[in-house]
């Protein structure tokens, strides 16, 4: 019988000893393809903090704190100050301060509190409420380290989907339905194999009208879980797959002036009412800026 | 890595990407060649996986982090190459009979063709997590967050995975190389 740490020796040692050639052809191919290959191009500046030198990091970040101190000052109730019977505004809120727009919240527990990232362009933020939330880093906030009733996580889209799978087992592709949250709410609501739960319905998001459908995953699909696909994006490569059977996907899909902005979030079989909840406080606390 | 020329390429400096190309692929080839076990998709895999990290370099925002980050969009390109692997049919090949001799307790052919086919049967989910972990010696916490997953499901995946492999080594009914070619 061979033991773990053999079995562990055995395979290290196979991947180790297999050599392939390189196919010297791959760099020169990738290279001739990138006049047509644009670069995906954000909206802020090109120029970011970490480019700059530290007497400029000094500056801007003394004038964040004259903004911060102007604006705290603004906004301390004013006693004795007015005549009779004029009325005194209520302070004016102002709107909770996001972090510096990053493509996504790095990889590692999120803090409670906002976190900003960039989907299709558009920088947008959320807010985290308890603990236990985790970023991937490019894509996936879990809540939980594993599947599970507990579990529940988001991928925000930063290239929204464009089309599902009309064969999910075998990967076969439907036609893209183009930018209309309508048209792409339907798609998500017409996958094979799945169970539509809820919808489409008209929601609002972030102050955006959007459409929220909600599916599950039954027991029956045909194949490994993992082998089932969703929806795709224009990437190439980046397509949702079903996490577990029994798992259920509320798909909120936003019309951002225009722009279709999509973010899905799954919970687990035997889920109790709280990852589902905790789902929606986050996309009910979405803003986009 | 050159930070420099990541932010280079990031300016669209073609030069400079270029260069990071060349530096990656073949350890893209490597990694992408050990989990798709098909040359034709590493291939594909590893141009997909460059000019990913190309289209979506200006969105990286720690030029320091650019070997993981280009991991993550190679990993990715893996689940899509095999996503045509499921369609297309099964490419076992043989393996060479001159394979090199060493002494690790892969004592025969018939050990390397066991553990090609039980790694065959992982899903990509599965060996990316062994390739990432056992061939680049990474940490599993790395390997999480390049494939986008908790620890938690990165240390399962391993597991299972080990399980599965020690499983094939220790089958009782053996297939002969040309059993496991038909």
């Amino acid at each position: 019988m061979s033991t773990e740490r053999d079995v562990t020796r055995i395979v290290r040692s196979w991947l180790r000893t297999d050599e392939y050639d390189f196919p010297v052809e791959i760099v020169d191919d990738v290279l001739a393809r990138l006049d047509a290959t644009p670069q995906d191009r954000l909206i802020w500046p090109a120029r970011r903090f970490a480019d700059m030198n530290t007497y400029t990091k000094l500056a801007i970040a003394a004038a964040a704190v004259v903004v911060v101190a102007f604006a705290a000052f603004n906004l301390v109730p004013r006693t004795g100050v007015g005549g009779p019977g004029v009325a005194t505004p209520p302070p004016t809120l102002a709107p909770t301060p996001s972090p510096t727009a990053a493509a996504f919240p790095p990889a590692g527990a999120l803090t409670i509190g906002r976190h900003s990232m960039v989907l299709e362009g558009l920088t947008v933020s959320f807010n985290v409420s308890t603990s236990g939330w985790i970023s991937n880093g490019s894509f996936g906030v879990d809540r939980s380290p594993d599947i599970g009733p507990e579990g529940a996580s988001f991928i925000f889209w930063t290239d929204t989907p464009v089309g599902v799978f009309i064969d999910p087992c075998a990967a076969v592709r439907g036609p893209s339905v183009g930018v209309s949250t309508a048209a792409l709410a339907d798609a998500v609501a017409s996958v094979p194999g799945t169970d539509l739960v809820s919808g489409p319905s008209d929601v609002t998001v972030g102050g955006h009208p959007a459409k929220l459908v909600v599916i599950s995953i039954p027991d029956d699909i045909g194949c490994d879980p993992q082998r089932f696909n969703l929806w795709y994006a224009p990437t190439p490569g980046f397509a949702r797959y079903a996490t577990a059977l029994g798992s259920m996907y509320r798909v909120w899909i936003i019309d951002v002036n225009g722009t279709p902005v999509w973010m899905d979030g799954e919970t687990f079989k035997g889920a109790g009412p709280e990852p589902a909840r905790q789902l929606q406080e986050i996309v009910d606390s979405i803003q986009f800026e | 890595m050159d930070t420099d020329l990541v932010v280079r390429a990031q300016h669209g400096d073609k030069d400079a990407f270029g260069i990071l190309a060349t530096e990656a692929a073949s350890r893209f080839f490597a990694v992408a060649r050990r989990i798709l076990r098909d040359r034709d998709l590493a291939q594909d895999a590893t141009q997909q996986a460059l000019l990913s990290t190309w289209r979506a370099l200006p969105r990286l925002s720690d030029p320091a982090r650019f070997e993981a980050w280009s991991y993550r969009l190679l990993v990715r390109a893996c689940y899509a190459e095999g996503q045509k692997e499921r369609r297309w049919a099964p490419n076992l090949r043989l393996l060479p009979m001159d394979m090199p001799v060493v002494d690790d307790g892969l004592s025969s052919i018939v050990d390397r063709d066991q553990l090609e086919a039980g790694f065959r049967r992982l899903s990509i989910d599965h060996r990316a997590v062994v390739v990432l972990h056992h061939y680049l010696d990474l940490p599993l916490d790395r390997v999480a967050d390049i494939v986008g997953i908790p620890v938690g499901t990165a240390h399962s995946r391993l597991h299972h995975a080990m399980c599965a492999l020690r499983a094939a080594l220790e089958a009782d009914l053996r297939p002969s190389v040309r059993e496991a070619a038909q």
